[in-house]
């Protein structure tokens, strides 16, 4: 009897529970709230610092001068407008009139020049972007027009100063007594369109609409933006309405297949951004066999990209053909693609006198074996089924590729030595592309410095790359990257393989939409529109 | 009493000590640069000069011992170094998430003393019927099922399809029975045979004939006699569930996203955060160690021939 008493109070003891969450449940259906996830906190919200800060959260809360758009093209944010000296080396803009900080605090010339004081501090963190160097003098002309000197006429300025960070701005009242903002500052209080009003780490960032943001009145009142590390753990949050949307790089918020699954289904909406980052395979020139620019070539007919952007990627990216996309600035160059043909790819190989044995399915010259590394993160499960695709296309042709599975420092150690055949990499996006991806192939730190290492006009190139960053003349920079971009695909130094998207999932019955923007981390939560019958 | 604890914990130093550079060294001798995983993670370009630098700030010039000494020196004033990640000392950090996790994990202990202990006796005495046949079917199923699935599974029925439980977050009592039905089922499971077992054992033996003979009730012989008799080896399995809980937790909190220590360390291997490694392996193995040393005591207590035995020993 006393068995069957206790069984019965553990009943009503987890029914009380589950009564409980139901109303739970029921509570977390209000609205104009919109719920987001993130793999981790926000961090500190430092506007002029990077990790542990968060990309997406400084975004929302500190303002640009100038925003990039998509077609390349700027548009103002807390510039109304600018001019550009005749020389390249004087920006005036003219700033926004009545702008407050969320704090109350007026946004004129002298704040501007208090944040230029503070990036500048901290040169060193900032050397990475070319423009930090480029910077000459900066100053208050009058209350609303701030003047930037530079050393050089450093075409790319207008594009470092739209990124997310360092070039945003905090208000002086939150400015820690030393000026130091690498350190600290003493609340996140920016121009933005939300004010973050509660974080728990680990758990979730609180944001709120920022009440005096120039941008005007929104449709949406709070952003949550819960932790949740895991893609399966983010797509079963949505799934059981504790999330109300994903958002973001293709590869990184939620799986592929989950993705394509939510295509298909009744009610719920799905979209897919324009060309981002550009996925591609370096080649060493500077080590064998991919020194012989023939088997490079070979390499690139050989393999069948569509079929991996289609079979691995899910169709979710774009393929590739060059290694920037064409929506990027100067680099609509109609380059002749690299077509999958592997008959050609046998016969260049002939050519070159890399001769095929019966005793051996791989080719070989002077009595050396056609063979090379393919170097990957083991963990990465995308980069895994491209480069076992890629071996098996080659082998047909007669390349023996070896697969070099390793840990994400090794990959990189080998990136910055050299010591790989092939190896996966990416351009950097917008509004990086081409200038800030080209700048840094200067630099020996990169795999892309090491691949084209053994180039014949490397130094003509890193000239040449140098030479138009600084340029004035339109003509004379478009010809520049004409000369670089078309150097680099001649001589077969990437294989392009895709473009990297972002995604957005949503029900309709809780957004009708959010429009992208040109990299996965700027994410236009005030742009969000509402049903009209409400959410 | 006092000879055998003191004895005890005198013995954990030196095994301490020797978990302590396994972890240093494993991690230090593996493939990964933790200078290049610093600059990777903090977003600088790995030029010579930058890991030059990097080597010199994180003190990875000097040699292994004077490294592995460095650290130790510092760890025993609980100075874990700073997380690559967030900047911020891994300590501190580690002590913020640990309350939920000692949460969740005592809310499973619970769960699993709450339903074994009855299931276990329920099928001893009623052996070779049907409870025995169904807690051996429960207990065959359960400890056969990977946590992570069970997890998946639970959401999809108890948050996708019923609506009844929320599937992620800190919350009441509502968001831990998931994480800890996970975390605790194979516990559960382990503990229901265990007692079974332990119990058939005590019914039959002399104490429980002579209870009889003295005429005590059957009630009285159970519920005093063998139930506290059959606890005993309860005590040690209590122990190494414990242990399994942490473990455990660092799947569960991942999935659940629930914030504790778990779901750190996951992140932390993920990034290959060497600091916030160290701190946690360590961590985990004197929670394991402390714990195993209290149930020893405990069972030491419960049993006075055990504490007589290790005196003496």
């Amino acid at each position: 009897m006393r068995r069957s008493r206790l069984l019965i109070s553990l009943a009503v003891a987890l029914s009380a529970i589950v009564l409980s969450t139901a109303v739970w449940a029921q509570e977390s259906s209000k609205k104009t709230r919109v719920v987001y996830s993130w793999p981790s906190y926000a961090g500190p919200l430092l506007p002029h610092m990077y990790s542990p800060s968060q990309m997406y959260a400084q975004r929302m809360v500190y303002d640009p001068l100038v925003e990039y758009e998509e077609d390349g093209s700027y548009s103002p944010a807390l510039a109304t407008s600018w001019d550009i000296s005749p020389d390249g080396k004087v920006y005036t803009f003219r700033l926004r009139e009545g702008v407050e900080f969320s704090d109350g605090t007026p946004f004129d010339a002298e704040a501007v020049v208090m944040n230029f004081d503070a990036i500048k501090a901290n040169e060193k963190r900032h050397k990475w972007m070319d423009l930090v160097t480029q910077i000459d003098g900066w100053e208050s002309v009058d209350e609303h027009t701030f003047r930037l000197t530079l050393k050089n006429a450093y075409y790319p300025a207008l594009a470092e100063l739209s990124l997310i960070r360092p070039f945003r701005f905090l208000s002086p009242s939150a400015f820690p007594d030393d000026g130091d903002t690498s350190k600290s500052i003493k609340a996140p209080i920016g121009t933005g369109p939300w004010m973050l009003v509660e974080s728990k780490k680990g758990e979730y960032d609180l944001f709120k609409a920022n009440p005096h943001s120039w941008r005007g009145k929104q449709d949406v009142d709070e952003i949550m933006v819960k932790v949740i590390s895991d893609p399966t753990a983010r797509a079963l949050a949505f799934e059981t309405g504790e999330i109300d949307l994903i958002y973001g790089a293709s590869t990184g918020q939620i799986d592929m297949e989950t993705f394509n699954r939510y295509r298909s289904m009744d009610g719920i909406v799905t979209g897919l951004s324009g060309p981002l980052e550009g996925r591609n395979i370096a080649m060493n020139s500077g080590r064998f066999p991919t020194d012989d620019p023939s088997v490079r070539q070979a390499i690139l007919h050989g393999v069948d990209r569509k079929a991996i952007v289609k079979h691995v990627f899910l169709g979710m990216e774009y393929p590739a053909e060059t290694l920037f996309a064409k929506n990027r600035p100067y680099c609509d160059l109609n380059l002749k693609p690299y077509v999958y043909d592997p008959k050609l790819s046998a016969k260049i190989l002939d050519k070159a006198g890399w001769e095929k044995n019966d005793d051996s399915p791989f080719r070989k010259k002077d009595g050396a074996p056609l063979t090379l590394d393919f170097c990957f993160i083991g963990t990465n499960a995308l980069q895994k089924a491209s480069a076992e695709a890629i071996q098996g296309d080659l082998r047909k042709i007669g390349i023996d590729v070896r697969l070099v599975a390793e840990e994400a420092d090794s990959y990189y150690k080998r990136q910055k030595s050299g010591e790989f055949g092939m190896i996966f990499s990416s351009t950097w996006g917008a509004p990086y592309d081409p200038q800030s991806y080209c700048s840094s192939m200067r630099i020996p730190s990169h795999a892309d410095y090491q691949a084209q290492s053994g180039l014949k006009m490397k130094e003509k190139l890193d000239r040449s790359i140098s030479e138009v960053l600084i340029t004035v003349d339109e003509k004379e920079r478009a010809d520049l990257y004409r000369y670089i971009l078309t150097t680099l695909h001649e001589e077969a130094i990437y294989m392009p393989l895709s473009f990297s998207t972002a995604i957005k999932v949503y029900r309709e019955c809780n957004l009708s939409d959010i429009p992208f923007r040109p990299t996965p981390y700027d994410i236009p939560f005030e742009r969000i529109s509402l049903p009209k019958n409400g959410i | 009493m006092i000879r055998y604890i003191s004895k005890r914990v005198a013995q954990l130093i030196p095994l301490l000590v020797i978990v302590s550079i396994v972890v240093f060294l494993v991690l230090r001798l593996g493939q990964g640069d933790p200078a290049m995983t610093y600059l990777r993670l903090s977003g600088i370009p790995p030029t010579d000069q930058a890991l030059a630098t990097a080597r010199e700030e994180l003190g990875l010039n000097s040699s292994l011992p004077v490294q592995y000494i460095r650290w130790a020196t510092k760890a025993i004033h609980l100075d874990f170094g700073k997380s690559y990640v967030t900047g911020n000392p891994v300590f501190p950090e580690i002590i913020y998430y640990m309350p939920n996790t000692l949460k969740l994990a005592a809310f499973s202990l619970a769960l699993t003393l709450a339903v074994s202990l009855p299931l276990g006796m329920w099928a001893a005495l009623n052996r070779d019927r049907l409870p025995d046949h169904s807690t051996r079917f429960l207990a065959f199923t359960g400890v056969s099922m990977p946590g992570f699935w069970l997890a998946y599974l639970l959401i999809w029925l108890f948050s996708i399809k019923l609506k009844w439980l929320p599937s992620m977050g800190l919350g009441g009592p509502a968001h831990m029975i998931m994480p800890a039905i996970s975390m605790s089922l194979m516990s559960i499971c382990i503990n229901i045979r265990l007692i079974r077992g332990s119990v058939l054992e005590n019914l039959h033996a002399r104490w429980g004939l002579y209870g009889r003979l003295r005429g005590l009730p059957e009630k009285i012989v159970i519920g005093k006699h063998v139930l506290v008799n059959s606890l005993i080896p309860i005590v040690t399995a209590v122990g190494m569930h414990i242990g399994e809980l942490f473990g455990g937790a660092v799947v569960a909190e991942t999935i659940f996203s629930w914030p504790g220590v778990g779901r750190y360390a996951v992140s932390a291997i993920y990034n290959r955060d060497y600091p916030v490694m160290q701190c946690f392996i360590l961590m985990m193995t004197v929670i394991f160690v402390v714990m195993n040393l209290a149930i020893d005591i405990l069972y030491a207590w419960l049993d006075p021939r055990i504490r007589l035995e290790g005196g003496q020993s």
